[in-house]
């Protein structure tokens, strides 16, 4: 880990929990990085090392959409490349015979005034459905389910799954943090969770990889 | 006025008797003594050992979400910090010191190391008598921990046992180590003993979540949830990752106000 990610630390990706839900048949290589949309993480040459090293079996889990959306920011990507980018993540996965899933970017924490969850990603999330439509990939609709989570939990507890700090609590953030985009290791391992639960759904040989414990029963 | 000087320390250097070679590094040794006199004490390199139970010791990764808060508490300090986390699930003061647990932290305690010490979780438990350590032995064994790790001229610091989720039917969040916490507070005011009185702040912390939210903490997960606890799980003891987290920042703000050396030795960052 870098220096910045240790000082941004308590702020949680969602891969970080994920990985421990599988079985020792399972490696996760979680090379995301934040910042990223499509087109810089294949500029900044970060798709090609994964490519040169994806075997037959391995499956590639992915989510951009974030930096890809917003016009103002460098990684701004339009929407017709945004496609294109998937397209080429997803056929040369397939290229190399990994199995691409296709995972619509999480929830950002935004309510309207009536208490309701917005979307913040409208054009991005139907433009990977539409990829994952065109070209057969397994799709997890992340964007939708952890709106339902979001909304559930409620204007106010919904805070405890981001990355919110009180001034003075936490040494990494001394003036506080408000942040409706990242997530505590909370919403880190809910929305796990939630990708977790939809791998079997989607009859992926990867669910039969998924961890299996023998709880004991508690006295 | 500079020349002035400048020709006398080139006339100092030359009639030297220390030989031309020699003279740059003799210059630089000079300057690195001074310079490391100044730096020195904050960059000693010390150890923080921790010694407790469940709530704060090291899980492995087949019990993730269980954190103990000493796993976060980790990643707050320099380098000139190690942290040895030696706390064990279900040990009581009185079984620690019997697993023969502490005396081999004494035997590696360095002058300036911390020995940070919560017990009372498992010294309280009647129901479980291979745990249970009676009020008296309990002070007895506190006061052993202290005296042990001042003989090091190591710097003991006692935490009263951080709060079970208990809640009355007002919604008040209730006091559940009431007589073993008031002991460690006896131990910590006739022993001069830093204390950090985690049992009090962790209670505030849970009537800040309230009754419900407040589950959010804790090891709570429903049947199907999480791979790791299939039947779900409902403990109003142990802390996830997000409360071990929590829990960690209270007793960090407790070494701030303490102002103790130690606090030094965070990492914050800039406002």
């Amino acid at each position: 880990m870098a220096d910045k990610e240790v000082i941004a630390y308590p702020e949680t990706g969602w891969g970080m929990p994920f990985h421990y839900f599988f079985d020792s048949t399972v490696t996760v290589d979680n090379r995301a990085k934040n910042g990223r949309s499509t087109r810089t993480f294949i500029e900044e040459k970060r798709w090609q090392p994964v490519v040169d090293n994806l075997h037959e079996g391995d499956y590639v889990l992915i989510q951009f959409g974030h930096n890809d959306e917003v016009q103002t920011k460098r990684s701004y990507t339009t929407p017709d490349d945004f496609k294109a980018n998937l397209e080429k993540f997803v056929n040369e996965s397939r290229s190399k015979k990994a199995i691409p899933v296709l995972i619509t970017p999480v929830a950002r924490r935004k309510f309207d005034a009536a208490g309701k969850i917005e979307e913040t990603h409208v054009a991005y999330t139907q433009l990977v459905k539409d990829v994952a439509k065109k070209l057969d990939v397994p799709l997890i609709d992340l964007d939708a389910e952890s709106q339902q989570l979001v909304q559930q939990m409620g204007p106010e507890t919904s805070k405890y799954l981001y990355n919110y700090l009180l001034p003075g609590e936490n040494p990494h953030y001394p003036a506080g943090h408000a942040d409706d985009t990242h997530f505590s290791e909370l919403g880190a391992r809910k929305m796990a969770e939630i990708v977790l639960h939809d791998i079997p759904n989607l009859h992926l040989e990867l669910a039969d990889r998924i961890r299996v414990v023998k709880q004991k029963e508690k006295k | 006025m500079m020349k002035a000087i400048c020709k006398y320390f080139k006339i100092f250097i030359e009639t030297s008797p220390v030989p031309l070679l020699w003279r740059g590094v003799w210059v630089r040794f000079l300057l690195l003594i001074v310079l490391t006199s100044f730096v020195l004490p904050t960059n000693k390199k010390i150890t923080i050992w921790m010694i407790g139970d469940s709530t704060m010791c090291q899980y492995d990764s087949s019990r993730f979400p269980l954190t103990g808060w000493g796993m976060p508490f980790a990643e707050y300090f320099d380098s000139s910090v190690t942290i040895e986390n030696k706390a064990r699930g279900g040990r009581s003061t009185r079984t620690f010191i019997a697993e023969n647990r502490w005396q081999p932290i004494v035997d590696n305690l360095k002058e300036g190391d911390y020995v940070l010490i919560q017990f009372g979780h498992n010294d309280e438990s009647k129901s479980y008598p291979d745990r249970y350590t009676t009020p008296e032995d309990y002070r007895k064994y506190l006061i052993k921990f202290v005296t042990e790790s001042r003989n090091k001229k190591a710097i003991p610091v006692l935490i009263t046992p951080v709060s079970r989720r208990k809640f009355d039917s007002s919604g008040n969040a209730i006091e559940t180590h009431e007589t073993y916490s008031k002991i460690v507070h006896e131990v910590a005011e006739q022993y001069k003993v830093p204390l950090i009185d985690l049992d009090q702040m962790s209670i505030q912390l849970l009537q800040q979540y309230g009754p419900e939210n407040s589950t959010l903490l804790f090891m709570q997960l429903e049947p199907g949830e999480n791979p790791d606890y299939p039947l779900g799980i409902h403990d109003n003891t142990h802390f996830n990752a997000y409360g071990a987290r929590h829990i960690a920042e209270l007793v960090l703000q407790g070494i701030d106000h303490l102002h103790l050396d130690l606090a030094g030795r965070i990492v914050h960052a800039k406002k």
